[in-house]
């Protein structure tokens, strides 16, 4: 019979893991507790910063995990440690037994409506990220104006905001604002459209110079500093209060629609899992590494893998070759053993 | 009675004289340096009142009230409250029966200093003195009321639990050796009583030991001076101890309050962090800690030491590097004020503290331009920074007005001048000067004649630090609660069941209580907290700590939380909108202002 590892979170982290896995040999099983696979970028529409279809990526990891067992709405409720491995009770009575875990439990988006503020779920016209890449996928939303004259996007909401509780920076959120930015521009080409930021940090391939064209190309207003407050004029619209901090003045813009760029969290489920495998959770929340440059997707716990988001926040090229690291060193620990 | 020794001196009252001579000229020396560094019109002020009948009387009860009966102790905790008035009232009453002795049976002795202290040592039982029996009893009655106190004070510090305290202050080093001696003094006084009680008399206390010890050691060995003087040299000795050290010991507090007592009633306030009446403050603080299980801080051991108690310790020794720390920490919540059996404001002794300080850079608001609210609506509301941070309470303001259909003006809606209220806690004093004018010419101008605010930070401000004749200032629980019982507000009561949290501004900083409770009362159900009104715990989002971070605040939150919901209520109230967002980072259930939970209402 073949070695089996148990896969704890069905995203891209847990599908890619999975499909190397299937390549190496090994019997995964993906244990998912939402209905679908492919985590937070099955709810994406378009990825920076080639503007793909996130589905298409979704797609592709879900057929190549064809011969894994996949458990959906399903939640591990035990861990349990063996003489040679592990066995995982799930929460519909399976037990699974096997060599590995690895953990994929990603992050949560975080809840915007914490930073009441930014009046997310007070003021009509405020959304989140994900919200707008849910609109950009076909989904209806009435908060956003069918024509819109000035739209903002702010940066950072809910990272690096001791304040929120979260100190971590988020990575992917100066891009996703940049990439939702322009495809905003694309629709209403009329709208003026702000980016309100603290500093940009686009370090990988090709982010600059998408950033470059936002604003070359697009025409696209970046205003470098944080969002004190929004209020509704009497209108309804919106008026947003920051300091552009280049000039050293108050501003106030008036605006039709606000995008707020939600950061990564820990995801809830995390501590919950990392006290069943008794792995260390880090003071940021996330899970902690065996070490931060060499073993990350190592826990210091025999048997027992990370991968993704579950460790800090991480883009999706990270995120995919973090799986595969995983993968390998999961298959590694098994051979090393047998 | 009569006359044992004829020369009516002895050398063992050496020490004590020397004791009480050392601490009645230096307690002379202090209150003439606190008097001179008092403005004069303070100083005006003082002498005044002492000679105003009303606030002489009302001196005399006070200090007999706090001082000897400890009356706020007793209703803090009997146990607590009894151990030191036994110890004060008792040690009171044997001064004063002292001195009835002495003037009953030896009257021309009054003028000596030691005579009523040490009065059985120096005089002898005749067949006449039966009319002594009764005073006899009461001394013996005094002095076992204080043993039981003393007593009481061994115990309490092994079990601090026993009288209500979880945490005492640790003792300095002078303090230990006036807390020994302290307790020393009266074993010893009855020891030499009894030892020489078979010449003085003395009462079911003292006869009986002189019995005993007779039985034990006989009546000749009793006798022999050279064995019952040493007694009496140790009394007067530990005496003498006491009182040197006094001056250097919390027990300090003793002869400052005495003086606190009368200045504070004579109107007067901390002006500087460290002269004048805040010296009186601070060495009135008889170093209990109280204040160390009441402040919010002390959830986490690191921030114990930075509670009232030792601030007023650094502040006598002059560690300035130590009070700055403490001072800029405190959330100035008022907490440790309202349980303090003295009144040390700790919260302004900080404020002042703090504006000692020099700032490189002192901004200048004079450029901010605000144009003045347009309508001359009856009611100007005004919101404030932190209303403007919480949005959803700043719309339940304009649904309730909107629905009473009440003429208002939103101030700030788009943007004001802060009330000042953080400047002022900073210490920063024309800084916030500076905004109290502008508000004020704004305000004026608007022509309205009811402030209405809904941040009782700003509520406080308003209240006691503008200048606003003929304008009403209101904070918004008062305010509906007005209109409700007027028959303007209709609320229909929900199901719910909310658990009330007294903002610290509000509820210690303005005293109100009721007015949040009927109004949220007739909205919902209430349950309180376990330490609800004066002894609310802040949330820990104050503004008033200067370095206090987030991450050291949570712990603070997550026990105030703790408290408040102990009796399980299906959402937590307020009157704050800093308290409420604070609360909601951490909470399970929601927290809702009582602007929110009246518009849900109505």
């Amino acid at each position: 019979m073949k070695e089996s590892v148990v896969i704890i979170g069905g995203g891209i982290a847990g599908l890619e893991a999975a499909s190397q896995l299937l390549a190496l040999g090994l019997s995964p099983v993906i244990v998912e507790k939402s209905d679908h696979l492919g985590g937070h970028v099955a709810e994406w529409y378009r990825l920076f910063p080639d503007l793909s279809p996130a589905q298409d990526l979704v797609t592709h990891l879900v057929s190549s995990t064809s011969g894994a067992r996949i458990y959906l709405e399903t939640e591990i409720s035990r861990i349990n440690a063996l003489k040679d491995g592990y066995s995982a009770t799930l929460n519909n009575g399976d037990v699974l037994f096997c060599k590995a875990v690895l953990v994929c439990t990603g992050f949560h988006l975080f809840d915007a409506a914490k930073k009441e503020e930014y009046g997310y779920g007070i003021y009509n016209s405020v959304i989140t990220n994900r919200d707008l890449e849910h609109w950009f996928g076909g989904l209806e939303d009435a908060r956003i104006p069918d024509n819109p004259r000035a739209v903002g996007f702010v940066h950072c909401v809910g990272s690096r905001d001791v304040k929120a509780g979260n100190t971590q920076c988020s990575k992917v959120c100066c891009m996703t604002a940049i990439k939702q930015a322009i495809e905003m521009k694309e629709k209403f080409p009329e709208a003026e459209v702000y980016c309100f930021y603290m500093d940009l940090r686009l370090f990988g391939k090709k982010y600059e110079d998408f950033y470059i064209s936002a604003q070359r190309d697009y025409g696209i207003h970046f205003i470098r500093g944080r969002v004190s407050e929004v209020s509704e004029d009497i209108d309804g619209r919106l008026l947003v209060k920051a300091e552009d901090t280049l000039s050293g003045k108050p501003l106030k813009v008036r605006l039709d629609l606000l995008v707020l760029m939600a950061g990564m969290v820990c995801s809830p489920q995390t501590g919950r899992i990392a006290s069943m495998v008794r792995a260390e959770v880090d003071d940021d929340g996330f899970l902690r590494s065996r070490d931060n440059i060499y073993s990350i997707v190592e826990s210091g716990r025999k048997g027992i893998f990370f991968a993704g988001a579950c460790t800090g926040t991480k883009t999706i090229p990270e995120t995919v070759a973090e799986a595969r690291a995983a993968a390998l060193s999961a298959f590694r620990y098994i051979k090393e053993k047998a | 009675m009569r006359e044992r020794i004829p020369s009516g001196f002895d050398p063992f009252v050496l020490p004590f004289l020397i004791g009480i001579g050392f601490v009645l000229l230096y307690c002379l020396l202090a209150a003439m340096r606190v008097l001179w560094q008092c403005p004069r019109e303070d100083r005006r002020r003082f002498f005044l009142s002492l000679i105003t009948p009303t606030t002489a009387l009302r001196n005399l009860w006070d200090i007999f009230a706090n001082c000897l009966i400890h009356v706020k102790l007793w209703k803090r905790n009997k146990l607590l409250g009894f151990m030191h008035s036994s110890i004060a009232f008792g040690w009171f009453m044997i001064i004063l029966l002292g001195h009835l002795e002495v003037f009953l049976f030896v009257p021309h002795r009054l003028n000596l200093f030691y005579y009523p202290i040490f009065f059985n040592y120096f005089v002898a039982e005749t067949d006449t003195s039966l009319r002594g029996a009764f005073l006899f009893f009461l001394m013996d009655f005094f002095l076992l009321l204080i043993l039981i106190g003393i007593a009481l004070a061994i115990i309490k510090r092994v079990r601090s639990r026993l009288f209500g305290m979880r945490r005492t202050t640790r003792l300095s080093f002078l303090d230990t050796v006036g807390l020994y001696s302290l307790w020393l003094i009266f074993p010893l006084r009855l020891l030499a009583e009894s030892f020489t009680a078979s010449i003085s008399g003395g009462s079911f206390l003292v006869k009986p030991l002189n019995w005993l010890l007779e039985a034990v050691l006989g009546s000749q060995f009793l006798l022999n001076p050279a064995n019952n003087l040493p007694t009496w040299w140790a009394y007067s000795i530990v005496l003498g101890i006491f009182m040197v050290v006094l001056p250097f010991t919390r027990y300090m507090h003793i002869p400052t309050e005495m003086m606190l007592i009368p200045m504070r009633n004579a109107g007067l306030r901390i002006r500087h962090a460290r002269r004048g009446y805040a010296l009186l403050e601070v060495y009135s603080c008889p170093g209990c800690g109280v204040c160390i299980d009441a402040c919010p801080m002390s959830v986490k051991k690191a921030n114990i030491k930075d509670c009232t108690v030792y601030l007023n310790r650094q502040i006598r020794r002059g560690n300035e590097r130590r009070i700055e720390e403490i001072s800029d920490k405190c959330l100035l919540c008022g907490k440790c004020t309202e349980v303090c059996q003295v009144g040390v404001e700790g919260p302004a002794l900080r404020i002042f503290q703090r504006a000692r300080r020099q700032y490189a850079v002192n901004p200048d608001y004079a450029a901010v331009n605000v144009a003045p609210p347009e309508s001359a609506g009856k009611v100007l509301y005004f919101g404030g920074c932190m209303t403007a941070l919480t949005p959803s309470i700043g719309r339940s303001m304009e649904s309730v007005l909107g629905k009473l259909g009440i003429d208002y003006t939103w101030m700030d809606r788009d943007g004001g001048i802060c009330c000042g209220r953080p400047m002022l806690q900073a210490g920063r004093f024309p800084q916030a000067a500076e905004m109290v004018r502008k508000n004020t010419e704004l305000i004026k101008a608007s022509g309205a004649d009811t402030l209405l605010l809904s941040c009782p930070i700003c509520y406080k401000m308003f209240r006691d630090h503008y200048k606003l004749p003929g304008i009403r200032v209101v904070h918004h629980t008062q305010y509906f609660e007005e209109l409700r019982r007027s028959g303007v507000l209709k609320l229909s009561k929900s199901d719910l069941c909310y658990a009330y949290h007294d903002p610290c501004e509000l509820g210690r900083g303005c005293g109100v209580y009721e007015e949040p409770r009927t109004l949220l009362g007739s909205a919902a159900y209430i349950v309180e907290a376990e330490k609800n009104r004066g002894e609310s715990i802040c949330c820990g989002g104050s503004l008033g700590s200067l370095s206090l971070g987030f991450q050291q605040r949570e712990a603070m939150t997550r026990r105030a939380l703790e408290n408040l919901t102990v009796a399980g209520p299906d959402a937590i109230a307020t009157a704050c909108p800093l308290c409420r967002s604070t609360f909601a980072r951490y909470s399970s259930i929601p927290v809702r202002d009582i602007a929110e939970v009246v518009d849900l209402s109505l």
